[in-house]
C-alpha cells in the first residue's frame, strides 16, 4: 500500500528515486528499530534457553495463582490495549481527533495497568527472597537472572511506550503530529505486546510448578 | 475495527489454549513445541493485522521478516553448547 506521504515526498525529492518500499521514511525507520529490537528480544529469549538446557537443576518458580493468574491478567491487558491503539489511529486516519485522544488515553492506562501489575509481582517475588543471582528454592540462581533480565528489559519498553504515546498525544492534540505519527508509535506499541506473546509462554507457562 | 476485534478475540483464544496446554502438565519438550507454535502463530496474526504487514508491499514484508528469521537461525548453533554442558555436567561429591 503506498501511502499518500511516500508520493509526496518522491514529488519533493525531484530528481530522486520513488522509495522501493512504499513506505514513509519515518516508518521505514521505526521497521528498522523493531527489526533491531526483536533480535535483542530473541538473543535474551536465546540466553534463557541456553542456561536452562545446561542446568538440570532448574527451578520452576511460579505456582498458578498467583503468577500465573497475574500474568494472564497482564496478557489481556497488553492485548486489548493494542486493540485501543489501532482503535486511536483508525479514528485519527477519519479526522476523529477527539476519538482517537481518547482512544490514546486508554491505551496509556492500560499500559500503565500492565505495568503496575509486573511491579506487584516483582514486589512479591523479591519479598520471597528472589533475587538476580539468589534463588531462594535452591535451584541454580540463574532463574532470577533470566527472569528480571527478560521481563525488565520488556517492563522497561512498556514504561517508555507510555511515555511515547503521551508525548504524541499531546503533540496530536495541538496539531503538531498527524494520523501518520500515530500509526509509527502504534507500530511499536504492537511490537511490544508482539514480544510479550513470546515471554508469556516461555517465561511464564513454561515454568509453571 | 471489526475485523480487528476478531483477531483480538483470536489472540486472546490462543491464549487460553497456551495456558490449558499448560495446565495438562506434558513433558518439558512437547510443551516448548506447542506453546512456542501458538506464540508463532499469534506473533503473525499481530504482524499481519495490527502491524498491517499484509497491506505493505511485498519487497518490503520480506526484507523485514528475512531479517530477524536469519538472524535467530545463526543464533541457533547456541544449543550444541548448551547441550554439551547438560552432558559433560559433573555429580556433586
Amino acid at each position: 500500500m503506498v501511502e499518500p506521504g511516500v508520493a509526496a515526498a518522491d514529488a519533493h525529492a525531484a530528481g530522486s528515486e520513488p522509495s522501493p518500499f512504499g513506505v514513509t521514511s519515518r516508518k521505514l525507520a521505526i521497521w528498522m528499530f523493531i527489526v533491531a529490537d526483536a533480535a535483542t528480544f530473541a538473543a535474551l529469549l536465546f540466553a534463557y534457553g541456553y542456561v536452562r538446557v545446561a542446568n538440570p537443576d532448574w527451578t520452576r518458580p511460579f505456582a498458578f495463582w498467583p503468577s500465573i493468574a497475574n500474568a494472564i491478567v497482564m496478557t489481556v491487558i497488553l492485548l486489548t490495549s493494542s486493540l485501543t491503539m489501532i482503535g486511536a489511529v483508525l479514528a485519527a486516519q477519519a479526522g476523529r481527533s477527539r476519538d482517537a485522544l481518547r482512544w490514546l488515553v486508554a491505551t496509556m492506562g492500560l499500559g500503565t495497568l500492565f505495568a503496575g501489575l509486573h511491579l506487584r509481582e516483582w514486589s512479591s517475588m523479591i519479598g520471597a527472597g528472589w533475587r538476580l543471582f539468589r534463588n531462594p528454592l535452591g535451584g541454580t540462581p540463574l532463574v532470577g537472572a533470566t527472569f528480571f533480565g527478560v521481563t525488565g528489559l520488556h517492563l522497561l519498553h512498556v514504561v517508555s511506550g507510555v511515555a511515547v504515546i503521551g508525548v504524541i498525544a499531546l503533540g496530536y492534540r495541538r496539531g503538531r503530529f498527524d494520523a501518520g505519527h500515530l500509526e509509527t508509535t502504534g507500530l511499536y506499541w504492537h511490537f511490544v505486546d508482539l514480544v510479550w506473546m513470546f515471554v508469556f509462554p516461555l517465561i511464564y507457562l513454561l515454568n509453571l510448578r | 475495527m471489526k475485523r480487528y476485534v476478531v483477531i483480538w478475540l483470536g489472540l486472546l483464544a490462543i491464549v487460553a489454549l497456551e495456558v490449558s496446554l499448560a495446565l495438562l502438565r506434558v513433558r518439558t519438550g512437547v510443551l516448548l513445541s506447542g506453546l512456542l507454535l501458538l506464540a508463532l502463530i499469534e506473533a503473525a496474526l499481530g504482524l499481519l493485522y495490527f502491524m498491517h504487514l499484509r497491506y505493505e508491499r511485498r519487497i518490503f514484508v520480506w526484507s523485514i521478516v528475512l531479517a530477524v528469521v536469519l538472524t535467530v537461525l545463526l543464533m541457533d548453533h547456541f544449543w550444541f553448547d548448551a547441550f554439551r554442558l547438560l552432558r559433560q555436567r559433573l555429580t556433586s561429591p
